[in-house]
C-alpha cells in the first residue's frame, strides 16, 4: 500500500524536524513495515516549467521546431521538439539536462543531455506526458503531443512537482504486515497511528454540510436478506453529476498513491477508500429496476462483471441486486449493467459494510480480488461508513457543486460493540519484564483511540470500534499496543533463568547425527536432500508398488503427484544427474536420510482426534563408479553398511539373502540387511533395467537402504578393551586357487577351523582375488593373510610352518583349494 | 715451518668449513691431507730436519693432520645427516592428497551448529512427522477457520485425506510450529526446546522461493518469560552463528499463533548496516519472526494461559545459510547438485 506524507498531513500535524526517515523508521518498528520511499523531487528531478517565447521552424527538418523558451532566471534557451501543439506562450514541461525521461514513453529511463538535433544545438527537451509518468494525469491523444501547463499558475524555472503541487514524498508499505490491522488500509489509519506514536492530535473528518438535515426516506429502498453478511448498507441517491474529470488535487492524490485516475464519479468512490479504507460504490441510478437487495445468489446466477466477464455465481456469493438480477458482486466489484456510463449523471453511492466471511472465497472463486475485496476480507467496522459518508458528501459538493442528494437510506441491522478486555497490571509488569507508569499506559492507550480505567490491579479496556473485528479481545492485545508504542527497543533486555534437573540425553537424534557424520566423513559420501514428490516415470522404473503410496491433491506437477515411499526414486534421478557431469566421472557417493511415507498403519500420537500414518525415516545412499567396478563397489558399500553399527554406536546387524530381492536390484548382488532376524534393508546393486530407466548407461550404482526407525541406538558406548597381546603376532599369507563358487565366508571358516586350545590361528583376513591368464578359466586364486599368535609364547617358524600347512591342507580337504605356485 | 704449519691450520679450516656437498669435501680432504698434500711433502722434510728438531716439527705435524682429519669426519658426519638422498629438485607444488571427499549438506551443517548452540543453552530437540493434519497445522495454532493457508494453493494436501476437518484432513507440513505443541503435549513444563525440520508449500519457485524448504524453531515456555528475554535468546545465537557481535532487534510482527509477535532483524553483515543491495538499503535484514506463544496455542498444548508464557522464534534456514556463504539461488538446496554441494565441505 502506498501512504502519500502530503495526504496524512490533512490529518495530522507531524512535530518540526520529524524527517522521513523517522517516520518511517518508528511505523516499521512499531507499527507496519514501511519497504521504501519515492520522493516526487527525485522522479522529476531537473525538470522544471518553461514558456514558450516562440515557436521557430527548423532549417532541416518539417516535423521539428525551435522553440524559444524561457526556462526561469532570465534564462532563454532553444530547444528542438517535435511537438504538434506548441505554441507561443504555452508553457511547458522541460526536461533539462540531468533529467531522467522515457523516449516516446517506451523502454527504461534515460539522461538527458545537450544533444544536436538535425544540426540545431537543444537545451535538453520538452516532454509530452508519457516521457515523464505523467500520462494518466495528462492523457494525450497522441505521442507529439506535448503536456500543456498553461493552467498552472507557475513561473518559468518552478520545478515541475511544485508546479503540480505534488511535491510529496510515497511511502510504499509491505502489505503482509498489515493483514491483522484493517485499520490502517487508508490515510486516516495511518495518521491515527502517527499521532499516537508522536502525540500529536488527529484531526476530525469535518461533518459534510451536504448531509446536514438528511433523513432517511423511502426514495431509495435497501433491503438486507443476509444481515450476518452485511452489517450496514448505506445508500445515497445523487443526482446532477456527470463522469467530467475530477479535479486535478485528487486526480494527483489517488494517483500518487498508484490509482488510475478515470473519471470524478469514480475518483471520488476511490478517494474515500484510499482515505479512509472503507470501500465505496457509484453505480448508475437508470439501470437500476425497484429497489436493492442485498442478498445470496441462486446456484447458477448469472452475472457480467464490469469489463464484460460472466460468472456463474454459486448460493454461498453474495450479491447486490436490483428487482430484476443480481448488479454486482458485493464488496468485490461492480456488474456491466449498474456500471457508470459516459452519459450517467444519476449515480447511487453505495457505502456498505460486508463481513469478511465468504468475501474472501468469492473473490478467489472467481479470481477477482480488488482493492475493495483486499479491505473486507480484513474485517471492516460499519461505524467507519459515517467517516466515508461524510467525507464523500464533501467531495461530491465540490466536484459537482449543482448535484443534490434526493434520497438517502442508512440500513444498520448490526451495529459493532467495542470490545472490552480486563487486564491485570501485575500480569502486564510481569510479561513486559518492566512496569510502565499508569498515566504513560493510559495515554498511549487513549491516543489509539482505547478507553481504560483502572481500578487496583485490573485495567479495564475499550477498544475503538476500529479494532474490534477480531483484532483486539485478549489482554495480550492489550499489551501489545503499551509495548510497542513505548518501543521494543526500549526494553530493557531480560536473561533466561534455568534450572538444572537432568542433563539432556536424546539417543535417537544423537544416532541421526552419527549416521550423518558417519556417512559424510568417514566414508566420504556427499548429504543430499531431494523433494518428496515422486515423478511416475521413476517409480515405473524401479518398478516400486504405489499401491500404499500417498498422492499430493494439488501435485506442483501432473506427473509429480505420489510422495515417496522410498528414498530410491529422488536419490537415484540424483545420481543421474550427477554422473553427467565430467568432474564426477570418476565416480561419486550420495546419501539421503529423511522420511518416507506409507498409507497404513495409523496410530494416534498427541492428540486423540487425529490419526497419522506411521511415517518412517531411512537412510539411502548410492554408490556410483565404472560398470567394470561391480566387485569394488559392492566391497565399499558392504563395508560402509558393515561398519555402520560399531562406528555409529548401535545395536550390530547383519546379512542375509532369503528367496527373493528387491524389484530394483541386480539378480544376483542383493543382500537383505537385517537385525534379529527382520529385514531392516538392502544392499544391492542398481539393476540394469532400472539403470537405464533413468539413462544411466555407463555406471554401476551400489545402493543401501536402511530404516532408520529399525535401528537401535546403544545406551552408550559399548565395545570393551581387549588385552594388549602379551607375545607379538605373526602375519603369514597364503594365495590358493579355488573354483568360482567357493566362497569367501567358507574359506575363512575352514582357515581359521574350529578353535582348539593349540590352535594358534586367531584370524583369516581377506586380502584379495584374482584371475587372470595364470588362473584357469572358472577358478580363482585367493589371498588370505593369516594372523597367528599364541598367549603362552613367541612363536618359532616351525610353530607358524607347521600351522600354515594345517590351514592349507583343510582348505585343499574341504574346499578343493589349491596352493599357487 | 713453525709459520708454515699454522698457515696449513687455518687455510684447513676454512676449506673444510666451507665445502657444502660430500664431494666438495672429498676434494678438501685430498687437498689437505691426502698423498700430495702440502702436509704430506711437509712430513717427507722432516728426515732432511736439524735432528734436535725433528720430534717436536714431526709430532706437530701429525698432530695437524690429525686435528684436519677429525675436522673432515665430523663435517663428512654433518654433510651426510643433512642431505636425505633427496635431489634438490623434488617438487613442492605438487598437491596435497585430500582426504575422504564426503560432506554433509550446508543446511544440515547449519542445523548442527544450531543444535550445538541450543544444546549448549540446555534446549532438548524435538522432531515431528512429515505428515500432519490440519488439527495441528492450523486449528491448535489459533488460524482463524477461513484463512488462506488452510487451502491448497498454499498447502500440500494428500489426496482422499484433504475432506473433512482438524484430526483427520492430512498435509505434509506447511511449518514447524505444529510440533511444538505436539511436543508440549507428551512433556511436562518447564520447556525448552528446538525442533529442526523441512516443510513444504505450494507455491511458484524462483531463487527466493521453494516448494520445499527447512525451518528451525526454538520454543521457551516458563512461569515468567518477559519477551525481552528472547531478544537475549536471539542475539546469542546469531553472534555464535556467525561468528561476531551481530546487531538484533525486534519491530511488531503478526503471525497468528503468537502475541505479541515480533519480526526479529540483524543487521546487515555484507554493508554493516550502512545499506546496500542486500540489505535493500536498510541496513537491516529481515531473518526470522517470533514472539510470546498465543494464549489459545498454550491452550491447545494443555496448559493455562494464565500461569504459563514464552517466547519462540522461527529461523528461516535456508535464508541463513544463503547469508552465510553468498547463494543466490534457494532451489539449489534441493538440485542435489554435487557441484554445489561439493563446495560447502
Amino acid at each position: 500500500m502506498k501512504i502519500s506524507l502530503d495526504w496524512l498531513k490533512d490529518y495530522i500535524d507531524l512535530p518540526d524536524g520529524t524527517s522521513l526517515q523517522k517516520i518511517a523508521y518508528d511505523l516499521t518498528m512499531s507499527t507496519v513495515e514501511v519497504e521504501g520511499c519515492e520522493a516526487m523531487s527525485e522522479k522529476f528531478q531537473n525538470i522544471v516549467v518553461g514558456e514558450i517565447i516562440e515557436v521557430l521552424p527548423h532549417p532541416n527538418a518539417d516535423k521539428l521546431k525551435i522553440c524559444r523558451t524561457d526556462i526561469g532566471c532570465g534564462e532563454t534557451r532553444e530547444i528542438v521538439c517535435g511537438g504538434t501543439n506548441l505554441k507561443g506562450g504555452m508553457k511547458v514541461a522541460v526536461a533539462k539536462p540531468g533529467a531522467m525521461v522515457r523516449w516516446h514513453g517506451e523502454g527504461g529511463l534515460v539522461e538527458i543531455k545537450n544533444a544536436k538535433l538535425r544540426g540545431v544545438e537543444s537545451y535538453g527537451m520538452i516532454c509530452a506526458s508519457s516521457e515523464i509518468g505523467l500520462f494518466e494525469l495528462f492523457p494525450a491523444d497522441g505521442e507529439a503531443v506535448i503536456i500543456d501547463l498553461s493552467d498552472f499558475d507557475a513561473r518559468p524555472g518552478t520545478r515541475l512537482e511544485a508546479a503540480l503541487g505534488i511535491d510529496d514524498v510515497i511511502l510504499e508499505i509491505d502489505n503482509r504486515s498489515l493483514t491483522n490491522r484493517p485499520d490502517l488500509w487508508g490515510h486516516y489509519g495511518i495518521a491515527r497511528e502517527l499521532s499516537a506514536l508522536y502525540d500529536v492530535p488527529l484531526k476530525e473528518i469535518p461533518a459534510a454540510e451536504a448531509l446536514k438535515g438528511l433523513a432517511p426516506g423511502p426514495g431509495l429502498r435497501v433491503g438486507i436478506d443476509v444481515p450476518e453478511r452485511c452489517a450496514r448498507y448505506m445508500g445515497f441517491r445523487i443526482e446532477n453529476v456527470s463522469t467530467k474529470a475530477a479535479s486535478f488535487k485528487i486526480q494527483s492524490r489517488i494517483w500518487r498513491v498508484g490509482q488510475r485516475p478515470i473519471n470524478a464519479l469514480v475518483d471520488i468512490t476511490n478517494y474515500v477508500m484510499l482515505a479512509v479504507g472503507q470501500p465505496t460504490h457509484a453505480f448508475d441510478h437508470g439501470n437500476i429496476k425497484g429497489g436493492i437487495t442485498v442478498r445470496m445468489a441462486r446456484d447458477g446466477e448469472k452475472l457480467t462483471l464490469l469489463g464484460g466477464r460472466e460468472l456463474s455465481l454459486t448460493a454461498e456469493d453474495l450479491v447486490i441486486a436490483d428487482d430484476d438480477e443480481a448488479v454486482a458482486l458485493a464488496g468485490i466489484k461492480g456488474g456491466s449493467k449498474d456500471s457508470i456510463l459516459d452519459d450517467t449523471t444519476d449515480v447511487i453511492l453505495e457505502i456498505a459494510n460486508f463481513s469478511p466471511i465468504g468475501i474472501r472465497k468469492t473473490a478467489t472463486r472467481f479470481e477477482t480480488r480488488t482493492e475493495a475485496s483486499v479491505r473486507f476480507e480484513k474485517g471492516i467496522d460499519p461505524q467507519r461508513a459515517d467517516l466515508a459518508a461524510s467525507m464523500a458528501a464533501s467531495l461530491f459538493a465540490d466536484e459537482f457543486p449543482g448535484m443534490r442528494i434526493t434520497a438517502f437510506t442508512d440500513n444498520y441491522p448490526r451495529p459493532l460493540g467495542r470490545a472490552l478486555v480486563e487486564v491485570s497490571l501485575g500480569w502486564l509488569a510481569k510479561r513486559m519484564g518492566q512496569g510502565i507508569p499508569q498515566e504513560a499506559m493510559l495515554s498511549t492507550l487513549g491516543r489509539l483511540g482505547f478507553t481504560a480505567e483502572i481500578d487496583g490491579d485490573v485495567m479495564t479496556v475499550s477498544a475503538p470500534t476500529w479494532r474490534s473485528t477480531g483484532d483486539i479481545s485478549l489482554p495480550d492485545d492489550i499489551m501489545e499496543e503499551i509495548a510497542r508504542l513505548h518501543g521494543y527497543e526500549n526494553f530493557t533486555p531480560t536473561p533466561i533463568t534455568s534450572t538444572f534437573e537432568r542433563p539432556i540425553n536424546q539417543r535417537g537424534h544423537e544416532l541421526e547425527r552419527r549416521l550423518r557424520e558417519y556417512l559424510s566423513f568417514r566414508c566420504g559420501m556427499q548429504e543430499v536432500f531431494t523433494y518428496p514428490w515422486v515423478k511416475d516415470e521413476h517409480i515405473e522404473a524401479l518398478s516400486l508398488p504405489t499401491d500404499g503410496m500417498f498422492q499430493l491433491a494439488a501435485p506442483p506437477a501432473p506427473d509429480e503427484s505420489h510422495i515417496r515411499s522410498s528414498l530410491l526414486p529422488n536419490l537415484i534421478d540424483a545420481v543421474s544427474k550427477n554422473v553427467r557431469f565430467a568432474e564426477f566421472a570418476d565416480g561419486f557417493a550420495i546419501y539421503e536420510l529423511a522420511q518416507v511415507y506409507i498409507d497404513h498403519g495409523y496410530e494416534t500420537r498427541q492428540d486423540e482426534r487425529e490419526k497419522l500414518p506411521v511415517q518412517r525415516r531411512r537412510l539411502a545412499g548410492a554408490l556410483v563408479g565404472g560398470a567394470g567396478d561391480v566387485r569394488g563397489l559392492f566391497r565399499r558399500g558392504k563395508g560402509i553398511v558393515e561398519n555402520m553399527p560399531r562406528l555409529t554406536h548401535m545395536e550390530p546387524f547383519s546379512f542375509s539373502r532369503p528367496e527373493e530381492g528387491p524389484a530394483w536390484a541386480d539378480d544376483t548382488v542383493w543382500l537383505c540387511v537385517t537385525r534379529s532376524g527382520e529385514t531392516i534393508g538392502h544392499l544391492a546393486l542398481l539393476s540394469k533395467r532400472a539403470a537405464l530407466g533413468y539413462g544411466i548407461k555407463q555406471a554401476a550404482v551400489m545402493i543401501f537402504d536402511i530404516d532408520v526407525d529399525a535401528l537401535e541406538p546403544l545406551p552408550s558406548r559399548a565395545n570393551r578393551f581387549a588385552h594388549l597381546p602379551e607375545y607379538p603376532l605373526s602375519e603369514y599369507d597364503i594365495s590358493m586357487v579355488f573354483d568360482e563358487s567357493v566362497k569367501w565366508a567358507d574359506i575363512e571358516a575352514a582357515a581359521v577351523g574350529k578353535k582348539g586350545p593349540a590352535d594358534i590361528v586367531r584370524e583369516a583376513r581377506f586380502i584379495d582375488e584374482y584371475r587372470g591368464s595364470q588362473i584357469p578359466s572358472g577358478k580363482k586364486s585367493v589371498t588370505a593373510r593369516l594372523v597367528l599368535g599364541s598367549d603362552a609364547r613367541t612363536l618359532t617358524s616351525e610353530d607358524i610352518e607347521k600351522s600354515v600347512g594345517m590351514i592349507t591342507k583343510r582348505l585343499s580337504k574341504q574346499l578343493g583349494g589349491e596352493l599357487r605356485a | 715451518m713453525k709459520e708454515k704449519l699454522a698457515e696449513l691450520r687455518l687455510d684447513g679450516e676454512k676449506r673444510i668449513e666451507a665445502a657444502s656437498t660430500l664431494a666438495e669435501l672429498q676434494a678438501a680432504k685430498g687437498a689437505l691431507v691426502g698423498k700430495k698434500s702440502a702436509l704430506t711433502e711437509l712430513l717427507k722434510e722432516i728426515p732432511k730436519l736439524d735432528p734436535a728438531r725433528r720430534p717436536e716439527m714431526g709430532s706437530a705435524t701429525n698432530e695437524l693432520k690429525n686435528y684436519l682429519a677429525g675436522l673432515i669426519e665430523e663435517r663428512e658426519e654433518a654433510l651426510r645427516l643433512k642431505s636425505a638422498e633427496i635431489s634438490p629438485d623434488f617438487d613442492l607444488t605438487v598437491p596435497g592428497i585430500p582426504p575422504l571427499s564426503g560432506g554433509l549438506h550446508p543446511i544440515t551443517q547449519m542445523r548442527y551448529d544450531l543444535d550445538d548452540t541450543f544444546r549448549s543453552l540446555g534446549f532438548e530437540i524435538f522432531q515431528e512427522d512429515d505428515i500432519t493434519s490440519e488439527l495441528f497445522a492450523f486449528d491448535n495454532l489459533n488460524f482463524p477457520p477461513d484463512h488462506p493457508a488452510r487451502e491448497s494453493m498454499d498447502t500440500y494436501w494428500l489426496r482422499g485425506h484433504d475432506h473433512g476437518r482438524g484430526g483427520e484432513r492430512l498435509c505434509l507440513r506447511p511449518h514447524l510450529t505444529g510440533a511444538s505443541v505436539r511436543y508440549m503435549k507428551s512433556h511436562e513444563p518447564p520447556y525448552r526446546f528446538v525442533y529442526p525440520g523441512r516443510v513444504y508449500r505450494n507455491e511458484t519457485t524462483d531463487a527466493r522461493h521453494e516448494r520445499a524448504f527447512f525451518q528451525y524453531e526454538a520454543l521457551i515456555v516458563d512461569r515468567d518469560v518477559p519477551f525481552s528475554s528472547g531478544r537475549v535468546m536471539v542475539k546469542g545465537i546469531l553472534d555464535r552463528v556467525f561468528g561476531r557481535d551481530v546487531p538484533v532487534r525486534m519491530r511488531v510482527g503478526f503471525f497468528p499463533f503468537v502475541e505479541p509477535g515480533f519480526e526479529i532483524d540483524m543487521g546487515c553483515l555484507v554493508c554493516g548496516g550502512k545499506g546496500c543491495s542486500v540489505c535493500k538499503y536498510v541496513g537491516w535484514i529481515e531473518i526470522m519472526p517470533g514472539g510470546t506463544p498465543h494464549p489459545n496455542v498454550l491452550r491447545s498444548a494443555g496448559l493455562d494461559p494464565a500461569l504459563y508464557t514464552g517466547f519462540y522464534v522461527n529461523i528461516g534456514l535456508d535464508r541463513l545459510v544463503m547469508m552465510r556463504y553468498g547463494v543466490d539461488d534457494v532451489r539449489l538446496f534441493h538440485s542435489a547438485d554435487l557441484r554445489f554441494l561439493s563446495q560447502f565441505r
